[in-house]
């Protein structure tokens, strides 16, 4: 008998309308089992299906539910298929491994976590969810977390907002502390309510801190999240009165704690630490012996029996760790650590500004100020201001804003020299009593320098600040006052400085005002303060476009990083007649969901890029995408791809800010790709803002890792050589060569911490940057963003023992770009003249051979020469080989690497303290059997190290720079600083005697 | 023999002589039991078990179904015929590898063709017809009710009419009888779309009426907007009825602008 199969289902469906119910339900038991076949056929009768399931008297109307459920499911109403599958109750399977079942308790999840995050009053919103969905959602966490998919099971509690379910989950992990982490990556990475992610995370902090063992690390940023600054306070009191591993592991959290530069956070887990007030002052001072006496301190803390008598030695140990701690937090133990790695690993390239000085006329203002900010930027935090020194005759040039500029351009140089700073800067401070010698430019550059020194760490000057800013009338010195208070006390919310800065706001004058609209918003940064309503009352009466501009930018600061709870501030500034106020309003849409990739901030800043009336509202609304979506680098170059095509320059702008603005730092492909075009646009400003993105993207990248690095080196020199080319594009060309070499090549743009933290400092500096487009000294805000890429090894004593670690990737990747050779000169002279191409190619073959006896005779060379062998060729066929690389592009040099010699090592050891390029981060190993051990296996920042044999004397390095750099450096600048710093350009003639600096008025 | 299979012909063999009797409410009663029966079992559709008293099982179905579909008819019950028929039908298509066929499986197929026919259900007529093999067509039962489709479709409604005398079965009677009404229904909305008005004489000769009365009492029935005056069927009103379909010019036009709006806004 050959089986049969049945060919269509309307039998059944003709017995559903027959009167007996056992008919009907010999029919539904069958169209339940056929739905998958019949469901075309069945649709029809769906009516008749589903007044079974309505009526009151059928006893099967699950089934009929059920049956409903799954023709609508194949019909694709996935909306109609859940309600019924929920009327099916205990007959729709969870545990069925069918598409059906698998789709529809998804679609229920869905379902669940939209009903339970939808904004509602918690009185009416439980009433609101259907039991029924919340029986199906509850035994679907219940399965998962008995069959062991805890990371399912955390995931979807977190999505339906279930914390108890999560708290079970994750007890009953086998694995509690990989659960928690994984369970912070979500809550940053996918919560995007931030009263809800608080819930989370304080959920998470009161589990661990129900364990045996307490990951103090995690706990202490979720809690620095939750701004609960008394319990990290405790733990970390609890861990200093412990052992020394406890201490350690202390200071590593303080450290990291400063590392998400939360000042006011930072500054009130001190006051809890250490009450007394009278011990702020004297810690400055402190902090210098105990980097100076070394010795003395080892004793102490090795030899604790040995201390005074009187004194109880634990008492004694206490107090020195409450000491370090405070050094810590209070960021000077970190930034003084960070200045002495920034300048003993200075490797700037001051050939290359040499080069820029050369071809700037000297007329152009705008390339002379402009190349002063690059010097800055590129000895941003290194103190070497040899090149500043070296041409004190051209640097007299600048006058009124440029020499305001050049001021506080020091004050970048000298970024973090928090002990020296005012003495640095005192030649060109205002003098109390009289009229100082300076011009108002210097004077108010120099308050400007001083906030720029001590951003976000402005303790010790906020009060000199203050008092210039009362003593003064003179606007230019108001306005550099009000940008460094505001930069001294960024986001500190402090009263009396806010009264000041208003003060020289209802002056009403526009330098003045504009500068003090900006500081108030620095010093409200992201407290989402009542002052917002203030700022902008004023900024609806003043008349002042310069002032509407400050206090709307001012005012988007500080919505800073409050999403919803900005919601009502950014519509009012959305739905303003004035331009100028939309314009902040996007700023404050782009702060406000800061790296949450928020879609509806996306959509909102899209809508605007391309409907407001407004060029400028248009460039920023494309330019805020950047700061929403920094946290997703890889997003923005698809998102404003089209933008960047747009056929106004405006956008095209904004496309290129924006990629610049949140791939900074990556060296990202795509973003690269994406820039390209845009550095030859046909629009001068265009062309301006993509080289500067590009130089923010490509920083600290090297050409062995992308080769468009070195063409964009390239492109850079030959624009700004280039006699026709717009003064804009050049001044975009010179910044752009400031910023790729940033920092003497170890600092990069960082808008997240290494623990995914949002850095306050760094986006309102790149906010505040991106103003430059209408003021120009506003560029030096972009030094705020920069971070140094170093490992810093620490000891117990907050020092630098020697200690090596393990890059496991090829040298050359990650290596400093080579230093430029002097040619410029040749160059210059050599351009115009056309050259045959034949010609070109038998001078090239013939400086090949020569390279090549060259190579044989030195027989491989040394190391250094092996791992660069195309900068060891270029260097022996010196002038040949470049002239040509210039004149000629169609000889592209392919000859480097057949040349290799020898296969480059795969790994290279590196000294603590080393740079660590972010990219190399996932190369770094730690040796096994080394004497220090990491508290925290970071790759990169400050990581404090366990000793092994604490018995044994320790060896430091970083021990002599100290010294050099606390010498006064306005007088003699120490040999082995002018070495080091001219090392790369030992071609050069002898640097000058140092002078003082000054200005002639 | 299965005790259950046997219940089941018992009960079937009394239904008959029930049916025989003409007694249609006992055989209504019957049949609900037998149906009841039959769900019990495994060998019918749609599950095909393939148990030892398939053959059996199905073949008595079958004959049940088939009685049912006439009794429908007798008791001039169409849902029924429709109901029954559609449970009949698996045991035609699915089972011919299984059983033989059923004898009467041409009239009945006939039977419905007509009842979609009267019920105007074309576009099903003909979809049933398609899925009849070739050979079935040359059937009286299949053959008459597709000449009966072409007279309809071609106008000749006067073919129908005669062809009252020659069905091919008892049962179709009935159905014939339904299908001069379709006709005329037919008729009737034709010529009101194509007529303003009709005389009597015209119109009685085209309804196929005998008398006026029965005309008359046609219309006041079925159209009672139709008016009957000066000897004349006026349609006008229901030709009124139905206005203009208005093209919606205002929502064109706005969508149109606000295309163009968009296009301009696109970067």
């Amino acid at each position: 008998m050959a089986a049969a199969a049945v060919s269509s289902a309307s039998g059944l469906l003709a017995m559903l309308t027959e009167e007996q119910a056992e008919l009907k339900l010999h029919a539904l038991v069958n169209l339940n089992s056929l739905v998958h076949l019949f469901w075309p056929e069945i649709s029809t009768s769906v009516p008749t299906i589903e007044s079974l399931y309505e009526d009151e008297e059928f006893d099967q109307r699950q089934l009929a539910a059920l049956v409903v459920s799954k023709v609508f499911y194949y019909l694709g109403e996935l909306n109609d298929a859940l309600s019924y599958a929920l009327g099916a109750g205990p007959l729709f399977d969870v545990s069925e491994d069918t598409d059906y079942a698998h789709t529809l308790l998804a679609k229920a999840l869905d379902e669940y976590a939209a009903v339970r995050s939808r904004p509602v009053k918690p009185s009416d919103e439980d009433a609101k969810i259907d039991p029924r969905l919340e029986a199906i959602v509850e035994r679907m966490l219940d399965k998962c977390i008995s069959d062991g998919k805890y990371q399912q099971a955390m995931g979807m509690a977190v999505e339906c907002r279930r914390l108890d379910k999560l708290e079970e989950a994750i007890t009953n992990c086998d694995n509690i502390n990989s659960a928690l982490s994984y369970c912070i990556n979500l809550s940053h990475q996918f919560v995007n309510h931030r009263e809800y992610r608080c819930e989370v995370l304080r959920c998470l902090v009161k589990i661990y801190q129900q364990l045996p063992h307490p990951d103090y690390l995690s706990i202490c940023q979720c809690l620095m999240f939750l701004h609960d600054p008394e319990t990290v306070a405790n733990i970390l009191k609890k861990l200093l009165f412990g052992s020394k591993e406890d201490a350690l592991l202390a200071f590593q959290i303080a450290f990291d704690l400063v590392e998400n530069e939360n000042q006011a956070f930072l500054l009130s887990v001190r006051n809890i630490l250490a009450p007394t007030p009278s011990v702020n002052p004297e810690a400055p001072a402190d902090a210098p012996d105990v980097v100076g006496g070394d010795v003395p301190m080892v004793d102490e803390s090795s030899n604790e029996p040995n201390g005074s008598a009187e004194v109880d030695p634990a008492e004694v140990l206490q107090a020195e760790r409450l000491s370090k701690i405070r050094g810590i937090l209070s960021g000077e133990t970190p930034i003084k650590l960070t200045l002495q790695f920034l300048y003993s690993h200075n490797r700037s390239d001051l050939l290359i500004l040499k080069t820029i000085k050369q071809s700037v006329e000297m007329r152009n203002s705008v390339c002379h100020s402009a190349t002063i900010c690059a010097n800055a930027i590129m000895h941003a935090g290194t103190t070497v201001d040899t090149f500043l020194r070296e041409n004190l005759d051209w640097l007299s040039r600048a006058t009124n804003w440029a020499k305001f500029s050049a001021t506080a351009g020091l004050g970048v140089i000298h970024k973090g020299h928090l002990q020296q700073g005012r003495s640095l800067m005192a030649p060109y401070l205002p003098q109390s009593g009289g009229v100082g010698a300076g011009s108002p430019y210097s004077e108010g550059g120099a308050l400007y320098a001083l906030g720029l020194i001590h951003a976000n760490h402005g303790e010790g000057i906020k009060q000199f600040l203050r008092e210039s800013l009362r003593n003064t009338t003179a606007e230019v010195i108001q306005h550099g006052a009000c940008l460094g208070l505001g930069l001294a006390a960024l986001g500190t919310a402090d009263e009396q400085i806010y009264d000041d800065i208003k003060n020289v706001l209802y002056g009403d004058s526009a330098v003045a005002g504009e500068a003090a609209g900006i500081g108030m918003g620095l010093l409200m940064a992201g407290t989402g303060s009542e002052k917002a309503n203030e700022m902008l009352s004023y900024a609806h009466d003043t008349q002042h476009e310069k002032i509407i501009r400050g206090l709307s930018l001012g005012t988007a600061l500080t919505v800073y990083g409050r999403e919803e709870d900005a919601d009502t501030l950014i519509e009012q500034m959305t739905r303003d007649q004035d331009p100028i106020l939309r314009y902040g309003g996007m700023y404050a849409l782009g702060l406000a969901y800061r790296g949450t990739a928020n879609n509806k901030a996306i959509h909102q800043l899209l809508h605007f890029a391309v409907s407001d009336v407004s060029d400028d509202v248009r460039r920023t609304a494309v330019l805020a995408l950047g700061f929403v979506l920094y946290s997703e680098p890889e997003q923005t170059p698809r998102i404003v791809s089209l933008l960047s095509e747009s056929y106004n320059p405006h956008v095209r702008y904004g496309a290129a800010m924006a990629v610049g603005i949140s791939c900074a730092g990556t060296g990202l492909s795509e973003a690269i790709s994406l820039l390209e075009p845009l550095t030859s646009d046909v629009v001068d400003f265009v062309r301006q803002g993509a080289l500067i993105a590009m130089a923010m993207v490509m920083i600290q990248t090297n050409e062995a890792c992308d080769s468009r690095v070195g063409a964009f080196r390239r492109q850079l020199e030959k624009i700004i050589l280039d006699k026709h080319e717009d003064a804009m594009s050049k001044m975009g060309a010179i910044l752009a060569s400031g910023i790729l070499d940033a920092g003497g090549r170890n600092v990069t743009i960082r808008l997240l911490s290494k623990n995914k933290h949002d850095r306050l400092t760094a986006v309102i500096g790149l906010a505040v940057f991106s103003q430059f487009w209408y003021w120009y000294p506003l560029i030096y805000f972009l030094s705020l963003t920069f971070s140094p890429t170093a490992f810093v090894g620490l000891n117990y004593d907050l020092k630098v023992p020697k200690f090596d670690f393990m890059s496991h990737a090829k040298p050359s990747l990650f290596d400093y770009p080579k230093a430029s050779t002097p040619q410029a000169t040749t160059t210059a002279v050599r351009q115009p003249t056309a050259i045959l191409s034949t010609f070109a190619k038998a001078k090239a073959r013939a400086a090949k051979k020569e390279a090549e006896k060259e190579k044989a005779a030195s027989g491989g060379g040394s190391a250094e020469k092996v791992a660069s062998p195309s900068e060891g060729a270029a260097k022996t066929a010196e002038k040949p080989e470049k002239d040509k690389e210039k004149e000629s592009d169609a000889m592209q040099v392919d000859n480097p690497a057949e040349k290799k010699p020898e296969p480059e090592p795969t790994f290279q050891i590196l000294m603590n303290p080393a740079r660590v390029v972010p990219s190399q981060e996932k190369y770094i190993k730690f040796l096994e059997g080394c004497r220090y051990v990491p508290v925290k296996l970071a790759p990169s920042g400050f990581v404090l190290l366990r000793d092994l044999q604490p018995s044994e004397p320790e060896v430091f390095t970083l021990t002599d720079a100290p010294a050099a750099v606390s010498s006064n450096p306005s007088a003699t600048v120490p040999a082995s600083q002018s070495q080091q710093a001219s090392s790369a350009m030992a071609v050069d003639e002898e640097p000058l005697p140092p002078q003082p600096f000054e200005y002639s008025p | 023999m299965d005790p259950q299979l046997r219940e089941v012909a018992q009960l079937f063999e009394r239904f008959k002589a029930a049916f025989v009797r003409k007694d249609f409410n006992t055989c209504a009663t019957l049949l609900t039991q037998l149906k009841v029966l039959l769900t019990k079992f495994p060998s019918l559709p749609p599950s095909f078990q393939p148990t030892p008293n398939a053959s059996e099982e199905l073949t008595i179905a079958r004959q049940i179904y088939e009685h049912a579909v006439v009794l429908s008819v007798k008791i001039e019950d169409q849902e029924a015929f429709e109901r029954d028929f559609s449970q009949l039908k698996p045991y035609y298509t699915d089972t011919c590898n299984i059983i033989p066929p059923s004898p009467e499986e041409y009239p009945i197929l006939g039977l419905n063709l007509l009842r979609l026919l009267v019920q105007n259900r074309i576009a099903e007529f003909h979809t049933e017809l398609e899925l009849l093999p070739p050979t079935a067509l040359e059937n009286p039962c299949i053959k008459h009710a597709v000449e009966l489709e072409q007279s309809f479709m071609e106008g000749a409604y006067n073919r129908i009419f005669n062809a009252r005398q020659a069905v091919p079965h008892e049962t179709y009677v009935y159905f014939m009888d339904l299908l001069a009404k379709t006709v005329r229904d037919e008729i009737a909305g034709c010529s009101e779309k194509a007529y303003d008005y009709l005389t009597t004489n015209d119109a009685q000769k085209m309804f196929m009426f005998s008398s006026d009365q029965e005309l008359s009492q046609y219309i006041s029935e079925e159209h009672p907007e139709w008016e009957i005056r000066d000897g004349c069927v006026f349609f006008q009103k229901a030709k009124e009825s139905q206005p203009w379909k208005e093209i919606p010019s205002f929502q064109l036009i706005n969508q149109t602008l606000s295309y163009a709006r968009e296009l301009e806004r696109i970067v």
